[in-house]
């Protein structure tokens, strides 16, 4: 297998770092080492960078810079709004309402919490893949405490309707908070956690081009999770550990970039998503997915004939083009996706769906060798069978 | 004090055991500590600088051992071996619970006659001075105590012990000689290549991957499988061999209902060849008898019809469950179960022939071009170093 990679077509998973970020991250590793709780110098610098993040990310979230709790990341962020938010929030009733497609880490984190006598209900997509707004407002309770709805979509791009969820929990269940992973939505789409209606919001560094292993929840105004960790106190108590100086440098650096950038890099995503299509429709090696919902231009799903997904994917890899089939169909996983269901894709249909992602610095010509690659795996995989 | 399991009936060749055995111990220990190693009769005495309990842990997977005892050594006096002990006692009784008597002896070797005292009278000795701290915690039993104080004096050197830990048995790695063995990754290879091993054969692994019909990953996982088995031998060495191109000219040119069957005479023409070139005189297989559509007998005698190397199949008559418990013994179910397609998955026919005759195969694969096949896959593996 090579290890340059020509067409690196799956962004969703995680993007390449930027040099910008590198930079900034640079003096971090090397000769600003201090720990932020140190008094000296060397800490308070580390502390002054901490705070120049927590700023930038509080502004690419609309939010303010004392309600960011840095984490390790997405999963990290995403359990703790939802273990620690429902948690302190207990006394006040124990139903929780999950979107239909969130991710692992909002789910089985729910799906935990059960164990401690939560009640847990999915959200559901009406027909057209949408999300059903309907069954939300019957749904909600005076005693749900927490609803947790993904912004968008990581397998599909499917971009969902938080700000009306946001003021129909308010409407219908006023001791509940709205968590919103909004992972794939920064840098694809205006976030603001005050006009979503959202009482927390997680966001990673890597699928940014950040660092791995860095992350924030962001919160609303006096919204308070039950902390995951104990210890030194550190982030207002809310995420002791000394904290990882580097990675929050580099999240904080890439989610300005990603704000700052937003409109540039949607007019982008949406050429590269425009070339993709046509290419598919012109070579015929595929059919692209297109449902009537909302999407995120950075993720487009194409239906594949012959072989499964997968053997697709292993042999695109082997030309260099990367691509996903891993959350539209989880190997081992018998469930198919809500959101393929809802477009009317069986089981075995299911299996044919390969996830293609850009980011800001996919390359049109990337998106030209991949057709071509595809082009060619058609042919090899078009033998007698 | 590593004991010997059978060792001490293979003769005239004891001492090859015996060195390779030490081999086997020193490569084991590498990077825990340092150890001088000596031999004396049944056992060798290894002589850690530090982490001595991690030693002992990782040298009970060394095969040819029956058990490891974590000792204390001192000057073979008197004094000094009742010093000893009351340290051994002390720490031994820490661990166990203190609301019952516990039933107890003392039991001394000597290997050194000379020593003044004879082994009762040393026993005697030491468990007087031993026990008045604890009269209300230990009794003497002589059968079957639930705790023995080991004394093994030695020339100019005795040693104190509690504790036993039971070692891997069997025989030391590459007394027997050498064998291949085929690596899915699936629960039965791993726990055959291991048994091979305990009986005293140093394995070469041979795995088979579809790639790109099946992802890299699985290689990855199939590496993770022999670097968990490496614990039981010096050094490991997995050959990867590219698989789909075979695969693909039996779909296009064989009976679909035969794949598997030719898949596997292929693996064994390629095992063989391998074999050769590594110096192995045996090919070890994780078959179980009727477990899948390949392992009726008359199949297993296709796939045998295609091999020339004695086969090995150390789980022939292993129900799953008794596969499955050894594998989670040697620590490598885990790792089998993680979710990851195999070769064997790629093209496989809707209904696999039962009863294959070796005709059939021999007629099937009359359309391809055997050896030429053969030769491609052995010059395309890749041979890695684990």
């Amino acid at each position: 297998m090579s290890t340059s990679v020509p067409a690196y077509l799956d962004n969703a998973a995680t993007t390449p770092l930027l040099d910008a970020v590198r930079a900034a991250m640079a003096p971090y590793l090397e000769e600003e080492f201090g720990n932020p709780s140190a008094r000296y110098p060397l800490g308070i610098e580390a502390t002054a960078a901490l705070e120049l993040a927590r700023q930038r990310v509080a502004r690419a979230t609309g939010a303010r810079s004392e309600d960011v709790v840095f984490t390790s990341g997405g999963t990290e962020a995403n359990n703790l709004a939802v273990l620690g938010l429902a948690r302190a929030r207990r006394r006040h009733g124990r139903h929780l309402l999950i979107g239909p497609t969130e991710h692992p880490s909002v789910r089985e984190a729910a799906r935990a919490l059960e164990g401690e006598g939560f009640e847990l209900e999915d959200l559901r997509l009406d027909r057209d893949g949408e999300l059903d707004l309907e069954h939300l407002a019957a749904s909600l309770r005076a005693d749900t405490v927490l609803v947790a709805q993904m912004l968008v979509s990581n397998e599909f791009g499917t971009v969902y309707p938080v700000a009306r969820v946001g003021r129909l929990v308010r409407a219908n269940a006023p001791r509940a908070v709205l968590h919103v992973d909004a992972i794939q939505g920064l840098g694809k789409l205006p976030l603001s956690i005050g006009e979503l209606g959202a009482h927390s919001l997680s966001v990673s560094a890597h699928k940014v081009h950040g660092p791995k292993g860095s992350g924030a929840l962001v919160l609303s105004e006096g919204v308070r999770p039950r902390p995951l960790l104990y210890g030194g106190a550190q982030e207002h108590g809310l995420r002791s550990g000394t904290e990882n100086v580097a990675g929050i440098v580099g999240l904080g650096r890439a989610a300005e970039l990603a704000a700052g950038d937003l409109s540039a890099t949607t007019s982008h995503l949406e050429a590269l998503r425009e070339l993709l299509a046509t290419e598919v429709r012109r070579t015929g090696v595929a059919r692209v997915l297109a449902p009537g919902t909302m999407r995120s231009p950075a993720i487009t799903s194409l239906l594949l004939s012959g072989p499964p997904a997968e053997v697709w994917m292993h042999h695109l890899e082997a030309r260099g083009v990367m691509t996903s089939v891993g959350s539209a169909c989880q190997a081992k996983k018998r469930d198919v996706s809500p959101s393929l269901r809802a477009l009317g894709l069986g089981e075995e249909q299911s299996r044919h769906v390969l996830r293609v992602s850009f980011s800001k610095k996919t390359s049109e010509e990337e998106v030209r060798t991949a057709v071509r690659a595809f082009v060619e795996v058609e042919r090899e995989l078009g033998a007698p069978r | 004090m590593a004991r010997y399991g059978e060792l001490w009936l293979k003769g005239k060749n004891r001492g090859m055991f015996e060195r390779r055995l030490a081999q086997n111990v020193k490569h084991a220990v590498e990077g825990i500590s340092d150890v001088r190693i000596e031999r004396d009769q049944a056992q060798l005495v290894l002589h850690p600088e530090s982490r001595a309990r991690d030693v002992a842990r990782r040298v009970q997977d060394v095969f040819g051992l029956s058990s490891v005892f974590l000792a204390r050594g001192t000057s073979a006096d008197t004094e000094a071996i009742v010093a000893a002990a009351e340290m051994v006692l002390a720490e031994a009784l820490e661990a166990r619970p203190r609301d019952r008597v516990l039933t107890f002896r003392v039991q001394t070797r000597r290997s050194d006659k000379s020593f003044p005292l004879l082994s009762t009278e040393l026993d005697r000795l030491v468990a007087d001075r031993v026990m008045p701290p604890y009269e209300e915690r230990l009794r003497v039993e002589l059968s079957k105590p639930e705790l023995t104080l080991g004394i093994s004096v030695r020339p100019g050197r005795a040693y104190v012990f509690a504790e036993r830990m039971p070692g891997a048995g069997g025989l030391p790695v590459g007394t027997v000689g050498r064998t291949v063995a085929l690596l899915s990754g699936g629960i039965d290879s791993p726990v055959a290549a291991w048994m091979a091993m305990k009986r005293g054969c140093e394995v070469v692994f041979v795995t088979f991957h579809s790639y790109p019909y099946i992802g890299a990953s699985y290689e990855q996982k199939v590496r993770a499988l022999v670097c968990s088995l490496g614990r039981f031998q010096a050094r490991s060495l997995l050959y990867s061999v590219p698989f789909a191109g075979i695969q693909t000219q039996i779909r296009d040119h064989c009976p679909p209902s035969y794949r598997t069957v030719l898949y596997r005479r292929m693996m064994h023409r390629i095992a063989d060849r391998i074999a050769d070139a590594e110096g192995a005189q045996g090919v070890v297989t994780g078959d179980s008898l009727g477990q899948v559509a390949s392992q009726t007998l008359e199949n297993l005698a296709c796939i045998e019809d295609a091999a020339r190397l004695p086969l090995l199949r150390p789980l022939l008559c292993f129900d799953k469950g008794e596969t499955i418990e050894l594998a989670r013994k040697i620590g490598t179910f885990e790792l089998s179960i993680q979710p990851e397609p195999d070769c064997c998955t790629v093209f496989q026919p809707r209904k696999p022939i039962i009863r294959g005759r070796i005709e059939v195969c021999r007629n099937a694969e009359g359309e391809l071009d055997v050896a030429g096949l053969v030769s491609a896959a052995v010059e395309g593996a890749e041979r890695i170093e684990a």
